[in-house]
């Protein structure tokens, strides 16, 4: 009798919210961005697949649970038991296939568009060298202009549209993560040393735009202003950008300028060559640093506990020159971060 | 019926209350003290969830800056998992196990102490770096070589706090195991034993497993950090994939000792709230086993975007994990099938559990997609997904656990219609909290970061969740009038006012130290219901059972 009564209302209800799911998913909801890069169409059609299988095994669940709730409460004085059911072999292999099944096509069609993720074109576009140190970019163009950070705007990484884009992931000093949402793609910068070589990510644009994007692997202190903007445009323009960028023009890059004040340090022994060094206030400065040895190094300056300035490392014999932002007056310390005990000096800024 | 009337009991020479419970070697006690310790590290934490809602509702950095915000997800991930979730469970564990074992106490209650006490010592040594210029801020993964560079002793202070910590659980691992292998009452076999002990057991023998990796990885991190080595330090030659191998060998079985006795406990709870037995016990079994074996080959599932890991092989092993998990959803179902549903608290929190968990098993099956983990790794959808898994599951099986067993505990029922309250402003405000987070993920937003642009629309998603965070902030107010009320004046209990099946429900509410006056007859994983409801449900011929009773002499008297 009740279960005659009970079970059209319930199935209303079923197909109502089956059916409000899949208006919901119409409207753009639980979707990822529309992707703008060749594989992010997969990654996203992919994403559709296990979305409505998640869908429906969501729908049915929820929905059992909600007609169980409704159709077998208890009656208030109702003390008599149901009958004691132990199991049912048949049924419980039937619903072991269930999950096994789903899972199987599952992972057939992740492994496919796996696959177009990490094809590699023997002739990409463009091949940059993205390097991310806490908590900035800088884009190296192979045989091309370099990308610094400049003042608080994210550095821009130019490429071109319709082309094999492929990025060298090299992380300077902790794990960071190169993510753009639009492309539907991150991966990681890790610094392996001699334990293995950089990430290699490739993906081709579909749409001139500006996409924003930015580390998504947890850096330090100022993980989160740690972004980037990628511009891509049609081969003309991405042309003449880069031969401006490498000309010096506009936008012009912070690096390679001339510097007023530079300071010589050495790094030999697991020793700095001095202890201190002074310069002048709200002035940009360069380090020429020099390591001497085989063991990694670098310059970094501190404001008591936090990093202002992080110099790559030098891992072998060789020189660098790092252009410092302005400091304001006052003591910082200068040290080596591979070295903290052992390296570190005094820096006076001067009016 | 199956209660045991006591005598009144010989009183034990008298100390005072305080050191009564400073120096207890009582399962029970130490149950309740984890318990108790737990809540309140779960109130720190939680005040520092609603710091953090609170400075991401809005774009702009209002009342913390990144230093204080950094310190304080690490802390809130940090004290949830390794001071709340795992040392909540392992309290109701301490407490229950014995008692449905038909065990007067853990087999080392001592060493019970010692798990327990060293709890509390590495919770504030974790929290004390606030008092030393700050506390750990690289988050409760702790990735190297951040880790290794970051200055402060608050770091520093993190790994030995967590190692205490683990230690506590390796020691409470063994006590578990050895007392579930070897104090079952007569009768009680392994397969007669309570879902709750199978989960507790399995769990146990997880955290002895993996457990002692994570302790090894933190000691090279210590070394690494202040004597020179170079185990993580790429600058130094070390290895940062290595340690994100040994923190996730132990972190992925880590969620299923967050999880496992959380199903054990719904477990319990639906078939005495559907007046039916669990469907499938035996395949239940197998599929705790078959989890607990499977969360050792699916670490690297955590790093499909390092570029390091074997894709196909991490992502086929983690979407396997779904088999024996549809299989528990698919017999709890079964279990409300053609039941007699009692919608009291405990079942309210039960029934949460299963309809929160399937949404974070969902979204966990999405993540073992290499691609799809591509886009939302390390963003806000994972987020949701932990928070669906530990909250949505862990958390509301520790409240069912805390409303079903607390009668037995203390003797007296929490309220009801409070109770009720609690798990609807509980229910809604997790859903507002963490549901609009899986969109937040889609959308790009990554996760640990301290501020948003407000052109990124990111905005209205986020307050969202912020007025979720503080909905469920203000879900445990009546919780606390409940738990406070009934002390004072609540409903008495009875032995046995849920019509358990299983033996804790056959002692007084609190049981004596000793538990069992006497002990009914054992012959299924429901004893206690075949004692109200008489034979003609058993598969064993009753005379057989009469006659098993009266010829152990052992039984009879119990164990005490």
């Amino acid at each position: 009798m009740q279960r005659m009564v009970a079970n059209p209302r319930l199935r209303k209800i079923l197909r109502g919210s089956a059916s409000m799911l899949l208006m919901g998913l119409l409207a753009g909801c639980l979707l990822p961005p529309e992707p703008k890069t060749v594989v992010g169409r997969d990654v996203f059609n992919l994403y559709i697949v296990v979305l409505i299988l998640a869908g429906i095994v969501f729908v049915a669940v929820e929905g059992f649970i909600l007609y169980a709730i409704v159709r077998y409460r208890r009656k208030p004085d109702d003390e008599t038991l149901p009958e004691q059911l132990h199991g049912n072999t048949k049924v419980e292999i039937i619903w072991t296939v269930i999950p096994t099944v789903i899972v199987f096509i599952l992972f057939g069609f992740s492994m496919a568009t796996l696959g177009k993720i990490e094809a590699r074109s023997e002739t990409p576009g463009v091949v940059i060298q993205v390097d991310g140190f806490q908590w900035n970019w800088i884009f190296r163009y192979e045989d091309g202009p370099v990308v610094e950070p400049s003042g608080n705007e994210p550095p821009v990484l130019a490429v071109p549209v319709g082309e094999p884009v492929r990025l060298v992931l090299n992380a300077i000093d902790v794990n960071h993560a190169f993510y753009v949402p639009q492309f539907l793609i991150k991966r990681d910068l890790i610094d392996l040393g001699n334990n293995g070589h950089d990430n290699e990510l490739e993906f081709t644009i579909t749409e001139a735009g500006t996409y924003a994007g930015q580390c998504a692997e947890f850096c330090g202190l100022r993980h989160a202003d740690m972004k980037f903007v990628v511009d891509a445009m049609e081969r003309p323009a991405y042309d003449e950008y880069i031969a401006a960028l490498a000309s010096g023009e506009t936008p012009p890059p912070t690096g390679g300028g001339e510097c007023t004040t530079t300071v010589e340090i050495k790094a030999n022994n697991t020793q700095f060559d001095i202890g201190e060094f002074e310069v002048p206030a709200e002035t940009d400065f360069c380090i020429a640093f020099e390591n001497q040895e085989a063991i990694p190094h670098n310059v970094a300056i501190y404001d008591g506990g936090e990093a202002i300035f992080t110099g790559e490392f030098v891992n072998e014999p060789g020189t660098i020159t790092y252009n410092v932002p302005a400091l304001s007056a006052g003591e910082f310390r200068f040290i080596c971060d591979a070295h903290p005990q052992a390296m570190v000096g005094d820096v006076t800024v001067t009016e | 019926m199956a209660t045991t009337t006591l005598e009144p009991r010989a009183s034990t020479y008298r100390r005072s209350w305080v050191l009564e419970w400073l120096t207890t070697v009582d399962h029970k006690k130490i149950g309740i003290l984890y318990i108790a310790n737990s809540f309140l590290f779960f109130f720190a934490a939680g005040i520092l969830a609603l710091l953090i809602r609170s400075e991401l509702a809005i774009p702009g950095i209002q009342f913390l800056d990144q230093a204080t915000y950094n310190q304080a997800f690490t802390m809130h991930g940090t004290i949830m998992l390794f001071l709340f979730i795992i040392p909540a469970l392992s309290g109701f564990g301490n407490y229950i196990v014995p008692l449905q074992l038909g065990a007067p106490d853990m087999a080392f209650p001592r060493i019970n102490a010692l798990s327990f006490w060293l709890l509390p010592l590495g919770g504030l040594l974790i929290f004390s770096g606030y008092l030393f210029g700050g506390a750990a801020a690289e988050g409760w993964t702790g990735y190297a070589p951040l880790t290794n560079r970051a200055e402060g002793v608050g770091t520093d202070l993190w790994i030995v706090g967590l190692m205490l910590v683990g230690t506590a659980s390796i020691l409470g691992a063994v006590n578990f195991i050895a007392t579930i292998f070897k104090m079952r009452a007569p009768g009680m076999t392994l397969f007669r034993m309570p879902i709750f002990v199978w989960t507790v057991l399995v769990t146990a023998v997880l955290i002895l497993l993996a457990t002692p990796v994570l302790a090894a990885g933190l000691i090279a991190l210590f070394i690494d950090r202040n004597y020179g080595g170079s185990f993580f330090d790429p600058s130094v030659g070390g290895n940062p994939i290595l340690w994100q191998h040994i923190f996730w060998f132990f972190g992925h079985p880590e969620v299923y000792i967050v999880i496992l006795p959380a199903m054990g406990v719904v477990s319990e709870i639906l078939p005495v709230f559907s007046r039916k037995p669990l469907f499938g016990y035996r395949a239940f079994v197998f599929a705790t086993i078959a989890i607990g074996l499977l969360s050792f080959s699916v670490w690297a599932h955590h790093m499909f975007t390092t570029g390091s890991v074997l894709l196909p092989f991490f992502s086929f092993m983690t979407a396997l994990i779904a088999i024996p998990t549809g299989i528990k959803m698919f017999n709890w179902l079964a279990t409300l099938w053609r039941g007699k549903l009692i919608l009291a608290t405990p079942m309210l929190f039960a029934l949460g559990f299963l309809s929160m968990f399937l949404i974070g098993g969902i979204s966990g099956v999405m993540l073992a997609s290499p691609p799809i983990d591509f886009h939302v790794q390390d963003t806000y959808f994972v987020v949701a997904h932990l928070h669906y898994v530990f909250f949505g599951g862990s958390v509301f099986g520790v409240f069912a656990a805390m409303y079903y067993w607390f009668p037995k505990m203390f003797g007296r029922k929490l309220n009801e219609p409070l109770g009720k309250i609690h798990f609807w402003i509980h229910f809604i405000g997790f859903n507002l909290a963490f549901f609009p987070m899986h969109q937040l993920g889609l959308d790009g937003m990554p996760r640990r970061i301290s501020d948003y642009s407000a052109d990124a629309g990111w905005t209205l998603l986020n307050m969202l969740s912020t007025v979720g965070a503080f909905m469920i902030a203000v879900s445990i107010i009546p919780f606390l009038i409940n738990v406070v009320a009934t002390f004072i004046n609540g409903e008495p209990a009875g032995d046995d006012p849920w019509e358990g099946n299983t033996l804790e429900w056959a002692t007084s509410s609190p049981p004596p130290a000793y538990n069992f006056d006497r002990l009914p007859p054992i012959h299924s994983e429901r004893p206690l219901f075949y004692l109200t409801h008489g034979h003609g449900h058993s598969a064993e011929r009753p005379d057989d059972l009469e006659r098993d009773a009266e010829d152990d002499p052992e039984r009879r008297d119990g164990l005490a």
